[in-house]
């Protein structure tokens, strides 16, 4: 029998947090994000060729433009000699400064389907080509971290449905607002109903007292959460649609104290294959809600910047040359971003792989190619930012190589 | 038409298109209720001071106790229960059919499948596992199928196995979960959703593929630290190469490639397979590997551990290892020591029902109507244990552990079925509560159904403490009884 009072009980509901030490958030573009217009080269003519009217124009003054000069919204902004952010990225240009930010360059999966549901499916599952292990990377990831504190909250995913990198995950919340993580009793005052589960799992002398406890935590503080307007951070403002909101949400569960370990949010209309735009235009809309979206959440967690890790990916890049239609084809390798503490910001790793004569990096079919394996930079975030010891589980029978991002 | 049967026809129809039941769900809940699958005038209730052995026993072989179950094996006696139980041939099942034979899917030869969409299969094989749960009266072996399931674990996301699971289903599970072990396995080495799952197609002379192999021996047979070593891995993949998948004519089905079967000799575990064995390699190898001493304690340890306790009684072990030797590997007969054992009937209450246990017993013990719809099917996917979703080739484990972090999820469903929230689910909470009888009180009266025996006084205190008004409300009293500790429990 527990020596625990019921004051001591109640006590611990009432305050009690639990620790999640890190959050990973998993961010999707779907559709296959240019993100040759997001880390312009625009230190290789060659993209200026390719693209003679969606490229991103180089910086203002080239590559000579001293840091922090004047930044123009139709010009790239200068992230060192050779790449620059899209103009609408300019808010995420402080984080790369500040060193939170790091681009992998040429990142991508060995699937040369072109297909969008191939690809999401193998990245999501964290495969290579033909070979599948059962349920997702994120999936495996918490299922190798059993016994380690799961709550019904160490995994969501902000939207309708459970993403299939979540698949086999030991428990799963797929929810649009944290206002749906709530005891619903229709047949009774939800107070009661939990003033009665309190005094059942508070008698309970086995096994589901802790965790009897500690859900009725998380509810109470959801709840106290619930109760207040959320107020952002040191002024954060998160763009007024879907991504944002789901952000916002994220954010609030991080600092609730709930147990997240992963969030995953996508943010769609990547699958530019027509009037793609420029400086402006559709990606130009979609690029915008990514990089306010991503400050604000930078900004609103300035003081769990050392706990939580962002990544961003998609399932492939775009071909460098545009097509007939002022837009771009499915193409292959794409530049990753993440945001974080551990990250080793202000640069951007990975080899520029169009710099082969041959222009077999270039041209045909598969677009840029591909150099790092999308698998060793999630290894290195799981393993680092993560310190999950078995990634072996999470990708059986890979051999990562390591990318320093983390 | 007359008004009156007009009406009643009218409220039917929007009755059923509210819980997004089709014409035919709606004529198939009618008959089966007619029929008997329904709850009783007046039911037997276990409420001894402790958990009864005859509720204890229920509870352990079924998915729950559906109401007039208690009374049955009362009247049977519980020696011809089980032996009824061990031999479902005999067991009327028709009810259960109507409700779950009705998916085609699940009837076609491995390979026909493909012609279907996946989402049509993933629903099909799905909903069939939870309504044979509920409804079966076959309750031990649909219990045996879900351990058999694990057991011999298969994820339908993975490549083809969403097209080849639904035969495996009932070509390797369901035709052997009371047979014999060997027979078993020898099914599921050539079933091609396991071919797929674990690589064996890949597995070709030269270049062998020792997934399967190793499975085989770490999680099917031997067990993690059965003796073997990555020579006998190599070895039995050897034994195993040559077996393939048909891809064009006749998709999905299995056959034995002579050219690309590893003949030479091989040693597994000690034993020599002599050259030349083709085919017949294969149970060559499982005559080794199936009655190995190590196999024989794994299984005879799983058992235990899913039908007594986690921390598996010693004695009891050797006993039920003792009778797979003796009747080599006869599945019945190692249950049947299990049921009569002393430590069987110790063990009360004192597992942990995981998440799609507790959702099937929650419809059984409330004698619901369903056709486990999509609704039920998310609660499932959000506790982490849709049927055939398990990622690795472990299954889902039997522990307590990994699934403690569901009781939120487990609340709001308990609270939503009792108040028949849960769309395309029906509940009558009336019926049950005249069924049992007993005193005004509804929570006294109630919980011993739900846990087998009476509330303990912190159990009272508890649902003294509902508000006047919330108390008298039967819903919410199931509600609270399903989502309190004890019935997590059984």
């Amino acid at each position: 029998m527990k020596e625990t009072t019921r004051r001591d009980f109640l006590r611990q509901i009432a305050i009690g947090e639990v620790a999640a030490d890190k959050t990973l958030v998993c961010v999707f573009l779907r559709g296959g994000a240019d993100t040759l217009n997001m880390v312009v080269p625009y230190g290789d003519d060659r993209y200026y060729k390719l693209r003679p009217t969606i490229a991103i124009p180089p910086p203002k003054g080239g590559a000579e433009s001293p840091k922090g000069s004047a930044e123009s919204k139709d010009a790239a902004l200068r992230l060192n000699d050779f790449y620059g952010f899209h103009p609408m990225m300019q808010p995420l240009l402080p984080l790369f400064r500040e060193g939170r930010l790091g681009i992998v360059q040429a990142v991508g999966s060995d699937n040369a389907s072109g297909s969008h549901f191939e690809a999401q499916d193998q990245m999501e599952h964290g495969e290579g080509a033909g070979r599948t292990i059962g349920g997702g990377w994120l999936g495996r990831h918490l299922r190798s971290r059993i016994g380690h504190n799961l709550t019904p909250l160490s995994a969501v995913a902000i939207g309708p449905a459970v993403p299939e990198s979540m698949r086999g995950s030991p428990t799963i919340s797929a929810i649009n607002s944290i206002d749906e993580l709530q005891l619903v009793s229709a047949a009774a005052d939800p107070g009661a109903v939990k003033t009665t589960l309190s005094a059942l799992y508070e008698s309970e002398a086995g096994l589901l007292y802790d965790p009897g406890r500690t859900t009725l935590q998380l509810l109470s503080r959801v709840e106290s959460l619930r109760a207040q307007v959320y107020k952002t951070e040191n002024g954060a403002e998160y763009p007024n649609d879907d991504f944002g909101h789901g952000l916002r949400e994220i954010a609030r569960l991080i600092k609730a104290g709930v147990g997240l370990e992963v969030a995953c949010l996508d943010l769609g209309g990547w699958d530019t294959h027509f009037f793609q735009g420029a400086t402006g235009g559709l990606q130009a809309a979609q690029i915008d809600l990514l990089g306010r979206g991503l400050a604000a959440f930078d900004e609103d967690l300035k003081r769990w910047r050392d706990r939580v890790t962002v990544v961003v990916m998609t399932e492939f890049g775009r071909r460098v040359y545009e097509n007939g239609s002022l837009g771009t084809d499915h193409g292959r390798a794409f530049a990753l971003l993440a945001i974080g503490g551990h990250v080793n910001g202000g640069k951007v790793h990975g080899q520029w792989p169009g710099l082969d004569e041959d222009d077999a990096g270039w041209l045909g079919p598969g677009g840029l190619k591909v150099l790092i394996d999308y698998r060793s930079v999630l290894t290195e975030v799981l393993s680092k930012a993560m310190n999950n010891p078995r990634t072996d589980q999470v990708f059986p029978g890979f051999k990562p190589e390591p990318v320093g991002l983390v | 038409m007359n008004g009156k049967r007009r009406a009643l026809l009218k409220s039917v129809a929007v009755t059923a298109s509210a819980a997004g039941l089709t014409g035919c769900e709606r004529i198939i809940s009618r008959v089966t209720g007619e029929l008997g699958q329904s709850i009783p005038d007046r039911i037997m209730v276990s409420a001894g001071e402790r958990i009864e052995p005859d509720f204890h026993l229920l509870s352990r072989t079924t998915y729950g106790v559906w109401p007039g179950d208690l009374d049955r094996l009362r009247r049977m006696g519980r020696e011809a229960w089980i032996e009824e139980q061990l031999t479902p041939e005999t067991i009327d099942d028709r009810l259960c059919d109507l409700r779950a034979r009705r998916f085609e899917t699940l009837w076609h030869e491995p390979g026909t499948c493909y012609e279907y969409k996946k989402p049509v299969l993933r629903e099909e094989i799905t909903r069939h596992t939870l309504l044979r749960a509920v409804y079966s009266r076959r309750q031990l072996f649909e219990v045996m199928a879900g351990f058999w399931t694990d057991h011999l674990n298969i994820n339908l996301e993975k490549g083809d196995c969403i097209y080849l699971k639904p035969s495996d289903d009932r070509l390797v599970i369901r035709a052997h979960s009371l047979g014999r072990f060997q027979d078993l396995i020898r099914a599921s080495a050539v079933s091609p959703a396991m071919l797929v799952y674990l690589d064996g197609k890949e597995n070709v002379k030269n270049i062998p593929n020792e997934n399967y192999a190793r499975e085989l021996l770490e999680l099917h047979t031997l067990g993690v630290h059965g003796g073997y070593t990555q020579d006998d891995v190599y070895e039995a993949a050897r034994c195993l190469t040559g077996w393939r998948l048909r891809t064009r004519w006749r998709k999905g089905m299995v056959q034995f490639d002579t050219e690309l079967h590893d003949d030479g000799e091989k040693r597994v575990l000690g034993v020599r397979i002599p050259p030349g064995g083709g085919e017949r390699d294969l149970d060559r190898l499982l005559d080794i590997v199936c009655h190995h001493p190590s196999t024989v304690r794994h299984i005879a340890t799983k058992l235990v551990q899913k039908f007594v306790a986690e921390d598996p009684p010693t004695a009891l072990v050797d006993r039920l290892a003792g009778v797979f030797t003796k009747t080599g590997g006869d599945i019945k007969s190692m249950l049947r020591e299990l049921f009569s054992s002393p430590e069987f009937d110790i063990e009360r209450g004192t597992k942990l029902k995981r998440p799609f246990h507790f959702i099937a017993g929650c419809l059984r013990f409330l004698g619901a109507d369903t056709h486990a719809h999509r609704p039920l099917i998310e609660f499932l996917q959000r506790m982490g244990q849709a049927p055939f979703q398990h990622p690795t080739p472990d299954g889902y484990p039997d522990e307590a552990a990994p699934w403690l972090g569901t009781l939120l999820w487990r609340w709001n469903f308990s609270l939503a079925l009792a108040a028949n929230q849960v769309p395309s689910v029906r509940v009558s909470i009336d019926r049950l509560m005249s069924a049992i009888g007993g005193p005004p009180y509804s929570p006294l009266a109630l919980f011993p159904w739900f846990t087998g025996r009476q509330m303990t006084d912190p159990e009272v205190a508890a649902f003294d403490r509902l508000p006047k008004g919330s108390r008298e409300r039967n819903e919410t009293v199931v509600g609270l009884i399903l989502a309190s500790p004890a019935f997590q429990r059984y």
